[in-house]
């Protein structure tokens, strides 16, 4: 080791320490995301594709009519299902595999807080979220391109000219909306809220199989949010009788689990409805705000855990 | 200070937990608002409304699809088509309640469950049902059938001229009620996107309509007056079907506008068009048959392209 | 003396029995309070499960203690900003497996808050230190044992911390590995960099430690300077070259007219490790 080296040592010690660090969360997701791609995780995104035009093929070819009203909802619903997925299953791997590998160790045996290990985990799975999704859409784009031409060619030869022409301009116009790519935002969003969700479970959990079965129930139960909030505040008109274990049950789920069927607009912009913008950045609010919570949930399980 | 074994840890679960309660006593309200603004603007599913909540029992089914609704409507609905083959009606019936209920957004699924319904469950009853009065009361149910899909996918798709125009279609064709289809196709012309001839009809089946011949007239005469667009032949006849009927006073009928249209410079073109359009509906007046005439000279239109004037004292049948 | 590099004080370690029905306590480490002055070799030994680990853990903030506190150069253990000055090469080390020596160093300096071309002088000098430059664009995946340790000091290494935890640092090494590893804490030690190691092999803890402390079943058996500790008090050794069987004879004499015992007299030997070095000719 030299002498002009050994400033080095001088150098680092001699700034200040962060409490939160933007360069070490970096590091930390970085190196998440590498790892997420070297295990393979993009072949995950070749069999979506392939099923994808599968599936679109199939069902196209056995819907008479409205394919590309098909086409269009099949994308979209594997896209949901495919990103949650991912979000969970790339999650719920990375704490338990650092603890069992003893990385752990050698990572926050360097100045690196607990918070800013989570936070950078999180990153890196966004990271991975963000290249599954742009690539998902991008097959979806090309997918439905080509059965966009194929509605119009069916509109030509099935329609009176009027109605035809009428149709086509519809469809041209209402095909690739701002609105759709903003309602594939909200799934990557929703992805986002499921990876923090995953994330937070692993914090105490002790084995990644708890974490994903708690996980995957947990995003069940979101779907039924809606209907425990309205058997806790009542039908429309009525007070309901309802058993006692029952009620507990239902405010349970409606406290603690997240309401996932704000996140399904994208089923209603699929049949071209439109979504205002204060719609949409109230959904975007509600879900930075359950990442945020669910980030320093995690991080409270995490800061005092026996490694 | 000794903390006993665990007790930092269980410190930070409790936490935690205390974080997640305060968070969900927060984000309830805020959940239910959004909620109620997302029925508000149709989105999220379907609004509890009382011809939906019948089908509260799919509730739970649909909530756990999340985000494969659309996909699994698409899958039924692709059954419901089989079960058309087969000749299920009943079968096709609870199907299209599914989709409908799931995708309430779908005009198509509306549209078409109504079509099926209407047309050709009516269809088949009629080709399969020997009594005439069964027949009569079965078909009839095919259409309130048709009928309620039309109503249930309006109230979903307040916006949607493709429901109105279908439901005028279903009691002008099936009910035979041409006041209700006339109502219908004035509002699908109000519906954004519609198309023109839905302002037409709702004139056309208003003229038929006991009482109302005059109020048509004028919305007629409106359309006319609108724009060159909407000079169809069907236009002409109605209108002077009901100058005869309402007995309009000779200087007020149609045929004068189109003459002073005719006097003038660079309209010669459109005048004719009508004038022509006019005879071929009925029109036997002599100034118009002398202003065709003129105007076919004027133009130099050819001999074998000029219009057969009918004699004077002759009226082509109804 | 300045700021002790590490102070441990009264230090008590429980942890509550994982079975449900039998909610035992095990005590790992009871009572420790310890030293480590800034610039010394510290050896902390004892068998397994003696805690050794545990109070290393809770050095470096890894885990929380029971009751008692640890400090780093005067700041509380768990203090995040107490890590800036310690390097740890754990026991066994494990790295991400699809990284190389060069990007895992990379990684390691960024956590520390290196980086750009200081970074990379830093991991080229380090992977020079331990050996690994041949190795440093393969997978660590792919590493010995004896690597992964190499690599797991370079990172303990790689922001020149001013206290080294090493856990067994030469397990799985081989003898000229080991002898490198060896040579490298006393350059250290030159320094002025402070080193407390773990254990088992006594004869290299014999080698370069200054102190050493005992632990069994958790509690600070013995804890001192070495030669202090494993000095036979009323013994004496001398060893004498080229001396005739008479002269021999006449010590042994003298000796015991003084009261003396003589215990013993054979010929000295050099250790097994340097012997072996010696006839495969890799001693530097």
């Amino acid at each position: 080791m030299t002498a002009e080296n050994s400033s080095t040592a001088a150098t680092v010690h001699a700034s200040a320490h962060k409490l939160f660090s933007i360069w070490r969360t970096w590091a930390i997701a970085t190196n998440t995301f590498r790892d997420l791609v070297r295990q393979k995780v993009f072949y995950f995104m070749l069999v979506f594709a392939l099923i994808l035009i599968g599936t679109s093929l199939a069902m196209a070819s056995l819907s008479f009519q409205g394919q590309l009203q098909t086409v269009m909802d099949v994308c979209l619903g594997a896209m949901s299902v495919f990103t949650m997925l991912l979000a969970v299953l790339s999650t719920a791997m990375l704490l338990p595999k650092d603890m069992e590998d003893r990385t752990l160790y050698t990572i926050l045996a360097k100045p690196v807080a607990r918070f800013e290990y989570l936070t950078g985990k999180l990153v890196g799975v966004t990271m991975i979220l963000l290249v599954a999704t742009l690539l998902m859409t991008a097959a979806f784009c090309v997918v439905l391109h080509y059965w966009q031409g194929r509605e119009i060619e069916n509109l030509q030869l099935t329609e009176t000219a009027e109605r035809a022409a009428a149709a086509i301009a519809k469809l041209k116009v209402g095909t690739f909306t701002s609105t759709l790519f903003g309602g594939i935002g909200i799934i990557f969003l929703r992805a986002i809220v499921c990876a923090t969700l995953t994330l937070m479970l692993s914090c105490f959990a002790t084995s990644w199989l708890f974490t994903v079965i708690v996980a995957l129930m947990m995003i069940l139960a979101g779907h039924l949010v809606p209907i425990a909030r309205s058997v806790w505040q009542g039908p429309v008109g009525g007070a309901m009788d309802v058993p006692f274990h029952l009620a507990i049950l239902v405010r349970l789920i409606t406290v603690f689990v997240p309401d996932m069927q704000l996140f399904n607009v994208v089923d209603d912009i699929a049949v071209g409805a439109s979504v205002s913008a204060d719609v949409f950045l109230r959904v975007a609010g509600l879900g930075a705000g359950y990442v945020a919570i669910y980030l320093l949930v995690g991080y409270l399980f995490f800061a005092w855990r026996e490694l | 200070m000794r903390t006993s074994p665990g007790s930092v840890e269980m410190k930070g679960r409790v936490s935690g937990i205390l974080v997640l309660l305060a968070w969900g006593i927060v984000k309830f309200p805020v959940e239910a608002r959004l909620e109620r603004r997302m029925q508000d603007t149709r989105l999220g599913g379907y609004k509890p409304t009382a011809s939906l909540r019948q089908q509260a029992g799919q509730a739970g089914f649909i909530a756990a699809l999340g985000g494969l609704r659309a996909a699994v409507a698409d899958m039924l609905w692709i059954r419901a088509n089989i079960a058309w083959q087969d000749v299920q009606y009943g079968r096709m019936k609870l199907l299209f309640d599914t989709c409908t209920t799931m995708q309430p957004r779908r005009v198509s699924f509306w549209d078409i469950s109504a079509w099926h319904m209407a047309w050709n469950g009516a269809a088949h009853v009629e080709n399969t049902e020997k009594d005439p009065v069964a027949r009569n009361a079965k078909m009839r149910e095919f259409f309130k059938l048709g009928e309620d899909f039309l109503l249930r996918g309006i109230e979903n798709n307040p916006d949607s001229w493709e429901l109105y125009d279908r439901l005028g279609l279903l009691y002008r064709d099936k009910f035979k009620d041409v006041e209700k289809a006339s109502a219908a196709y004035e509002e699908a012309s109000q519906r954004p996107g519609h198309l023109d001839y839905t302002r037409r009809f709702a004139a056309y089946y208003l003229a038929e309509v006991p009482g109302r011949e005059r109020e048509a007239y004028a919305r007629l005469m409106a359309l006319f007056h609108e724009s060159e667009h909407e000079w169809l032949l069907t236009l002409f006849r109605q209108i002077q079907k009901l100058e005869a009927s309402l007995a309009i006073p000779d200087g007020q009928r149609i045929y004068h506008d189109i003459l002073k249209l005719a006097a003038t410079p660079g309209k010669e073109e459109s005048a004719y068009t009508a004038l022509t359009d006019l005879i071929k509906t009925g029109a036997r007046e002599p100034s118009v048959l002398e202003a065709t005439r003129a105007l076919e000279q004027k133009m130099d239109i050819p001999a074998e392209r000029r219009i057969k004037l009918p004699p004077h004292d002759q009226r082509p049948p109804e | 003396m300045g700021t002790p590099a590490i102070f441990i004080e009264n230090l008590t370690k429980e942890f509550t029995s994982p079975s449900v029905f039998a909610r035992d306590k095990i005590t790992a480490v009871d009572k420790l309070t310890l030293s480590v002055e800034a610039g010394h070799v510290y050896g902390l030994l004892g068998p397994n499960g003696s805690g050794k680990s545990t109070t290393m853990k809770i050095v470096l903030g890894l885990v929380t203690p029971t009751s008692g506190r640890t400090c780093i150069f005067g700041r509380d253990s768990r203090d995040v900003e107490s890590r800036e000055a310690v390097g740890f090469l754990p026991e066994n080390p494990y790295f991400y497996k699809f990284l190389t020596g060069s990007e895992t160093l990379d990684f390691y300096g960024r956590l520390c808050g290196l980086g750009g071309k200081m970074l990379r002088d830093r991991s080229r000098e380090l992977l020079a230190l331990v050996g690994l430059e041949a190795a440093a664009d393969r997978r660590v995946g792919g590493y010995s044992k004896g690597m992964l340790q190499r690599i797991g000091l370079a990172q303990a290494l790689v922001q020149e911390p001013r206290l080294l935890v090493l856990d067994e640092p030469t397990a799985g090494v081989d003898p000229a590995g080991s002898h490198e590893i060896r040579n490298l804490i006393l350059r250290l030690k030159q320094r002025g960099i402070t080193v407390m190691l773990c254990s088992h092999l006594l004869s290299q803890v014999q080698e370069i430690c200054d102190r050493i402390g005992i632990m069994n079943h958790g509690v600070l058996i013995r804890e001192g300077a070495l030669e202090d500790l494993i000095s036979i008090e009323n013994q004496t050794e001398l060893t004498i070259e080229n001396a005739s069987a008479a002269l021999l004879a006449d010590l042994r004499a003298r000796a015991e007219d003084a009261g003396a015992r003589v215990l013993g007299a054979h010929k000295p030997q050099q250790n097994l490790e340097r012997y072996f070095l010696e006839v495969t000719g890799e001693r530097k």
